[in-house]
């Protein structure tokens, strides 16, 4: 046998779950607060939910040293849009932005796992949502991230979008009201809690609309 | 599924070869008597050898007892079968449901190699099982009666199923 | 006249580079939290090459700057060498003479960058480092991994900490713990790291800041009792082919 030596990986998994969902005048992002490392958690309150714009929120999971260097890299080129146009960035523009910044590193990808909330240039909610490598879509409603497969079949046997082939192209947007978006995010999450053991300890959502942002929190499962 | 006095057990239709569809009337879950059916998820004709010799061995017990097997015997008949491959497994899963005289609900699932899965709940197999596990998760209630029953699982699966590129082309429902 | 070799080190032009390196001499875990006044800190002092414990005088906890300590397991050599480069930081940043200083959360950001731009390199330094410390009456504590996976919190542990110290934290830490109260819970984790981790040795500093500054304490070690029976025949509650 051939003698044992610690290896390294340049990635890690470090779990969590991300949600978002547009309204016709708001847009509800949330995410878990678990942050965890194979079968130990490091921390069970790390916020993976941040502002990018005023009115554009992101949600990552992945690997956590990725995602903190991908939301510096995004704040540095907001505030450099910011001095160069003297406005917030949109978050149509923050979609593209987020594109790009991934694809950019398409051969060591980052290691995330987005979706974008916010509204936009309308007022209306919208939601994008990523792959690691920058493919992206607009879409009504979304959920990333080591508890997708759980929550996205049931996203959408309650919100039941138009498809996207449909001509002409129709609005993306959920029927539901901001209060029933919100319970809708908080049992999605109960159940994912349940089954998948990257996600827990907290719920973060982050309620975007005319009036600004509000977070609000929730207790999940600790074990 | 599991609901009061009653049990669902259901499916998808498409058969296939990783991403070639074969067939969209594929039957997956077959009966071994009025109140015990048993669904096979995996390699097609692993499936259904296991599911001759399980029709096999039944019958042989009912000759011999001249009684139907009971749900939880005919799980560890599963099981033991599965177990006699250890190590060249016939590659399916199996979900096993059926009522007992008592009209007591049972539902089993077990890996390729017959590791038993009890659940009071519900049990998922197969490659949209995350998907199934979400679902079901968010929509299973307690004792539900049949009508119900019926709707929440097929619900579960049509949502699911859409959401794995290995499975679609409509389902199956049993209600018992 | 500088040659080609003083320019490249001993890695000629056409060399294959070789990056990743193997972890020579390591420290175990570090174990750090917060109590009332600051941050308490403790670490073993061994240092192990490979499963030999070839050290045992190593000093794993260190300050930096004037409000800052800095704790590291792994690669001994690799913390070293990044104290080397924190303290010529702290010094290129005391020559402004502005009156200001890096603070622990500045240090924690720059550790980060630090571990995370080698990670991309393919070059890591091998170490789990936790950083901690008082500043403008703010309490820090944080912890950078050697891919470059940070976060900050009340309580953190490296390595095998995470694993055995933590759910002792996890049960009885609280905000408002006293001086002498936080030793005693390190300490305790640090005796069950004693018994449990194989590379740790019985001779630690446990190292205090607040705002009034920094203390490492000497050197000493920690009562233990290894008369349990289930120390003395382990296999005893164990049914089975053990």
């Amino acid at each position: 046998m051939t003698k044992q030596h610690p290896a390294w990986s340049p990635y890690d998994n470090n779990g969590g779950t991300c949600v978002a969902i547009a309204g016709a005048d708001y847009c509800v992002t949330a995410a878990d607060t678990r942050m965890s490392t194979g079968y130990s958690i490091l921390s069970r309150d790390y916020s993976k939910i941040i502002k990018l714009a005023d009115k554009c929120v992101m949600a990552s999971s992945g690997f956590q040293a990725d995602v903190k260097a991908l939301q510096k890299l995004l704040a540095a080129r907001h505030l450099i849009y910011q001095h160069q146009h003297n406005k917030q960035m949109s978050c149509p523009a923050m979609g593209q932005l987020l594109s790009n910044t991934l694809y950019y590193k398409r051969f060591f990808p980052y290691y995330s796992f987005n979706v974008l909330g916010g509204l936009d240039n309308e007022g209306k909610g919208c939601v994008y949502t990523y792959d690691a490598v920058g493919s992206y879509e607009r879409v009504g409603y979304s959920s990333q991230g080591s508890g997708s497969t759980l929550i996205m079949p049931f996203l959408d046997n309650q919100l039941k979008s138009p498809s996207p082939l449909l001509l002409p192209a129709q609005d993306a947007v959920t029927p539901l009201s901001e209060a029933e978006a919100v319970d809708l995010v908080k049992t999605c999450f109960a159940s994912a809690t349940e089954r998948d053991i990257y996600t827990g300890d907290k719920l973060e959502i982050v309620v975007l609309n005319k009036d600004g942002i509000h977070r609000e929190y929730m207790e999940l499962r600790k074990d | 599924m599991v609901g009061k006095n009653c049990f669902a057990i259901a499916s998808d239709r498409r058969l296939g070869v990783q991403l070639q569809t074969i067939a969209t009337d594929f039957q997956r879950i077959s009966k071994i008597h009025d109140r015990l059916f048993i669904g096979l998820s995996g390699l097609a004709t692993d499936s259904q050898t296991l599911y001759q010799r399980l029709v096999f061995r039944h019958k042989l017990y009912q000759l011999r007892e001249e009684r139907d097997m009971k749900p939880e015997t005919f799980a560890s008949l599963v099981s033991a079968l599965l177990y006699e491959k250890r190590f060249g497994p016939y590659f399916c899963q199996p979900v096993i449901a059926g009522l007992s005289d008592e009209d007591k609900p049972f539902i089993c699932t077990m890996d390729s190699i017959g590791a038993k899965e009890l659940a009071k709940d519900f049990v998922v197999a197969g490659t949209a099982g995350e998907s199934l596990y979400g679902a079901c998760e968010a929509m299973f209630k307690p004792d539900m009666e049949p009508d119900e029953l019926f709707e929440t699982v097929s619900q579960a699966l049509l949502s699911s199923v859409d959401r794995d590129c290995l499975s679609g082309w409509g389902g199956h429902v049993y209600i018992v | 006249m500088e040659s080609i070799q003083a320019k490249q080190g001993l890695v000629g032009p056409n060399d294959p580079i070789q990056r990743t390196q193997l972890p020579y001499v390591t420290g175990t875990s570090v174990v750090a939290l917060k109590y009332k006044d600051g941050i308490l800190m403790a670490a073993d002092m061994g240092g192990s090459y490979g499963s030999t414990i070839r050290y045992k005088s190593v000093e794993r906890i260190k300050p930096i700057g004037k409000h800052s300590l800095l704790g590291a397991s792994g690669e001994i050599s690799d913390f070293q060498e990044l104290l080397r480069n924190l303290d010529e930081l702290i010094l290129y940043d005391n020559m402004w003479d502005d009156g200001n200083s890096l603070g622990p959360k500045e240090l924690h950001s720059y550790l980060t960058r630090v571990m995370y731009n080698r990670r991309n390199k393919f070059d890591p330094l091998w170490n789990s480092l936790v950083l901690g410390g008082v500043k403008n009456g703010q309490k820090y504590l944080g912890m950078v991994s050697m891919i470059g996976v940070n976060f900050e919190d009340s309580h953190v542990a490296t390595g095998f900490g995470n694993h055995l110290a933590r759910p002792i934290l996890r049960d009885e830490w609280h905000e408002n713990l006293s001086y002498e109260d936080g030793v005693k819970l390190l300490e305790k984790c640090m005796r069950v790291l004693l018994y449990r981790d194989r590379s740790a040795v019985n001779k630690l500093q446990i190292a205090k800041i607040t705002e009034e500054g920094t203390t490492i304490s000497q050197p000493y070690a920690l009562k233990t009792f290894w008369g349990f029976t289930a120390f003395q025949n382990p296999t005893a509650g164990a049914e089975g082919s053990w």
